[in-house]
């Protein structure tokens, strides 16, 4: 028989065994299809280019998160593939075949395993394309309408992506059997030994990944240089982290079980004994599995996290600029009426406000912040500019030498010390006591940076710079905003004409400018998907080879008169821990990332972080269901 | 002898295979286990003597006949309770051990009594206690893989003792150890037998392993052929044990 026969006829027989392995091959090729085709379809051109320029840097990261998933997913799955067939490949070597000979036997055999998968994997993408685009711009709330639209760039980009991965782990399959011992492969789909860990090794490791572990976290939460304020402090905390979870796995959780199984009074209660046995068992080949859904589970419930505060602060950032429809800033005093009655002939004006301020040149201004434009208010012109528009006001007075910044809404800032700032106006330092982001300003306070100095400061910083008067003015009818805009223009070009400046600000309450960032939104869904769904299909895949391995000892406790329910309530328990504990230490985790988001977006995200954790815990309880429905049925309880 | 039955089976009778194509493994066995009794099993490969084994520990069920224990036929209890009388009321020992390799010895004797609702300190007392009888005590916080052959059986019959059942199944307890190990658990069969009166029906085919029972009962194409008790010494009865195995034509493997 040739050899290519017999690998066709070893496939068709396995099939069934290889099926959970092609499904999450298939899994994988189908998400990337995905995410590519909505990068070439039409939907995303219809954003416009500007928005499609500002996501540009978001898709290029997320398109590197799923070459990374799949490159791991399959690493993962061709792993599990090749120790499962480790036994049947060790006979072929055992019966005389040469290691090459076997190797190459593999390599087919994982071919078309893998050809099969891609089949799979882009026909079903070819068909939940159109669901998947209507789902993502549903959850954007877009409005555009999808056709059903297939490229032929995403096939060719996803099935050479897919192809280059998978051929390196084939090969690296293929090296494997060409240097193993027949001994190796026999015995290498099976671990008898070395049950329970060195204690003192495993308190090393415990106390190092608590270490590094906290290191992350203190990385994350802490304010200051060097810290989240840096994107490098942000980069530390992800290593250390990701770094202190692998080892929290590897040596303070296998740790805590081993010292729970010492105190035998408390092991010999009901099914204890077995449970928290075989979790220690399991500990030392699966610790690796727990430590990446744990770290998939975290990075998908930050990135949910990350997309609901997005959309929240995309609608806040809306509501901030849309405080006014006009802004006119002039060095005249007394334009109120004027304006009043220029667009009462096409509006009427729901509420107004004028405030003195001061205009200031950068180069008299030095602060932190990026901007060309600085200005100054008076403590008590803001406060009767909040009371006449109805905002609250909860700032202290500067005193003598102190500012507070009156700033706009962030959608994301690596500055999160905002207090206790060096601002320096006119040669002279000044300590930022305070920050607000309350809009007394509208869309003017997004473009220029405003101070906000004592009623004694303001008198005495006057000649600094421009004085200047802003009148804002919101209107009833938004639609009137046009011809608002311009009758404006000869109204200003009359003053100017004068000598006097004039200058307005406004911003089209229909404007789309800022739509990429539910773009942004319904990307980190679709982060968050595949990461909770790469996490729980993870568990699922390990918890189901793992079942096989357990059999015979599951035949043993049936022989020696254990019931059913007692045993699968002891797979319950188990199962419940495999679970469980990833989904414990990611809660743990994500309470540090959920911290440094809501610092860097300076806003509060304890329920959307609280919703978060409840869908990742309601994906893995489905997952965990289904496991111990499947190994239930694999140890034949 | 205590009139009271362990065991009691009456004409039992197991058939394999399809409709057309039945094989009958026992032919009509009848008999009857007493508490303090050693019964050894014996026949020749094909007699039928695992198949008695399996349906009177519970683990497979007859084709007709009864099988009366702890006074209820097993033939006709729920799964539940069959359960239950294997936890309570049985003990195995099997020939490659079948202890647990994830957890320790002690964890290993403990686990019945654990499953079983018994607080924790008593597990541990009952376990050291059994473990001693059977010279385990300095290798209970061993993994299975950390013992000889004769320990892990050792183990094994401890397991199958610390719920103090009434009869104890072994399939050939000694087959899968040396000379020396399978004469030091068979001491300890034997002293468990004498001091705690638990009957042992054991199924072997080692004359010398029979050697040790009270009554040695030969099994031959699904029929008990005859029965061999005990005298004097050891020595004699295993020499009859061999008369009769040669008797009836060679090795019985």
């Amino acid at each position: 028989m040739k050899m290519i026969e017999l690998a066709f006829r070893n496939f068709k027989s396995n099939l069934k065994s290889y099926f959970s392995l092609i499904i999450s091959l298939a899994f994988t090729i189908i998400v990337f299809f995905n995410f590519q085709n909505m990068l070439y379809s039409d939907t995303f051109k219809m954003l416009g280019e500007k928005n499609i320029g500002r996501i540009h840097t978001v898709v290029a990261v997320v398109s590197f998160v799923l070459v990374c998933f799949m490159f791991f997913f399959i690493w993962y799955s061709s792993n599990v593939f090749l120790n499962r067939r480790k036994k049947e490949i060790g006979i072929y070597i055992f019966m005389g075949f040469p290691n090459e000979k076997v190797g190459r036997l593999y390599m087919i055999e994982t071919v078309l395993t893998g050809a099969a998968a891609l089949g799979l994997g882009i026909l079903t993408g070819v068909l939940t394309t159109h669901l998947f685009q209507m789902i993502t711009l549903a959850l954007s709330d877009i409005a555009v309408d999808i056709d059903f639209q297939l490229a032929l760039r995403p096939v060719l980009n996803t099935v050479g992506v897919y192809l280059v991965i998978y051929l390196i782990f084939t090969l690296k399959g293929y090296l494997n059997i060409t240097r193993s011992s027949v001994l190796g492969m026999l015995t290498g789909a099976k671990q008898n030994e070395y049950v329970r860990q060195n204690i003192l090794v495993l308190l090393f490791k415990a106390m190092l990944g608590l270490g590094v572990l906290g290191t992350g976290f203190y990385l994350a939460v802490r304010e200051g240089e060097g810290g989240a304020e840096s994107q490098f402090g942000i980069v530390a905390a992800a290593i250390f982290v990701t770094a202190g979870v692998y080892m929290v796995f590897g040596g303070a959780i296998p740790f805590t079980f081993q010292e729970i199984a010492r105190n035998k009074r408390f092991l010999y209660v009901k099914r204890r004994c077995l449970w928290i046995n075989n979790v220690i068992f399991r500990m030392k080949k699966n610790y690796r599995t727990y430590a990446m859904v744990c770290v998939l589970s975290l990075c998908s419930v930050t990135a949910l996290v990350a997309g609901f505060a997005m959309r929240e602060r995309y609608d806040n950032i809306m509501k901030f600029n849309s405080t006014y429809t006009i802004q006119v800033i002039s060095d005249r005093e007394n334009l109120d009426a004027d304006l009043k009655e220029l667009i009462k002939q096409y509006t009427e004006i729901d509420y107004c406000s004028q405030i003195p301020i001061t205009g200031l040149e950068g180069s008299v201004v030095k602060a932190s912040e990026n901007v060309s434009k600085y200005a100054l208010v008076a403590y008590s012109d803001l406060k009767n500019l909040a009371a006449d528009i109805g905002k609250e006001f909860p700032l202290k007075e500067p005193g003598e030498g102190q500012v507070v910044r009156v700033t706009h809404m962030y959608l994301l800032s690596l500055m999160t010390d905002r207090e206790h700032r060096k601002v320096g106006i006119g040669g002279r330092d000044y300590e930022q006591i305070e920050e607000t982001d309350i809009s007394y300003l509208g869309y003017l306070q997004d473009q220029v940076s405003f101070y906000m100095v004592n009623d004694q400061e303001f008198a005495g910083l006057r000649t600094l710079g421009q004085k200047l008067h802003c009148y804002s003015y919101h209107i009833e009818d938004a639609r009137a905003y046009q011809n608002v805009k311009e009758a404006l223009y000869p109204y200003m070009e009359k003053i100017e004409t004068g000598g006097d400046y004039i200058g307005v600000v406004s911003l089209d309450p229909e404007s789309n400018q800022i739509y990429w960032v539910k773009v942004i939104f319904s990307l980190c869904i679709f982060v968050f998907l595949v990461f909770i769904l790469a996490g729980g299909s993870i568990m699922f895949m390990k918890l189901y080879n793992d079942s096989f391995e357990e059999k015979e000892r599951y035949d043993i406790m049936k022989k020696m008169g254990v019931d059913e329910e007692t045993l699968g309530k002891s797979i319950a328990d188990e199962l419940g821990a495999a679970y469980g504990i990833p989904f414990a230490v990611m809660s743990i985790a994500s309470c540090f990332s959920v911290h440094t988001l809501g610092m860097m977006m300076n806003t509060h995200l304890t329920t959307i972080h609280a919703l978060s954790v409840l869908t990742v815990l309601a994906v893995f309880l489905v997952c965990y269901l289904l496991s111990v429905s499947v190994y239930r049925k694999n140890v034949g309880v | 002898m205590n009139d009271k039955n362990v065991v009691l089976v009456r004409n039992l009778i197991k058939d394999y295979g399809a409709k057309n194509f039945k094989t009958r493994a026992l032919k009509g066995i009848d008999l009857a286990v007493y508490p303090n009794d050693f019964i050894a099993i014996m026949g020749p490969s094909g007699s039928g003597k695992t198949t008695l084994l399996n349906i009177l520990s519970t683990i497979d069920k007859p084709t007709l006949g009864e099988v009366v224990l702890d006074g209820r036929d097993i033939t006709k209890v729920s799964n539940k309770e069959l359960s239950k009388i294997r936890r309570d009321k049985i003990g195995f020992i099997f020939q490659d051990y079948n202890l647990l390799d994830t957890m320790t010895l002690l964890d290993n004797i403990a686990l019945p009594l654990a499953l079983n609702g018994v607080s924790g300190k008593e597990c541990i007392q009952r376990a050291e206690t059994v473990s001693a009888l059977f010279g385990l005590g300095e290798h209970l916080n061993k993994y299975p893989y950390q013992l000889s052959g004769g320990q892990k059986q050792r183990g094994a019959a401890c397991r199958a003792l610390i719920t103090g059942p009434e009869i104890l199944f072994a399939d050939e307890p000694t087959g899968a150890l040396d000379s020396r190990a399978g004469r030091d658990l068979l001491e300890c069969l034997k002293n468990i037998n004498e001091k705690k009166h638990t009957a042992i029906l054991m199924v072997t085919h080692d004359p010398f392993c029979a050697s040790y029972a009270k009554d040695v009962y030969i099994l031959s194409d699904g029929l008990i052929k005859c029965k061999l008790s005990a005298g004097e010494s050891r020595k004699e009865f295993y020499d009859r044990i061999i008369d009769v195995q040669t008797s009836m034509g060679g090795d019985f493997s």
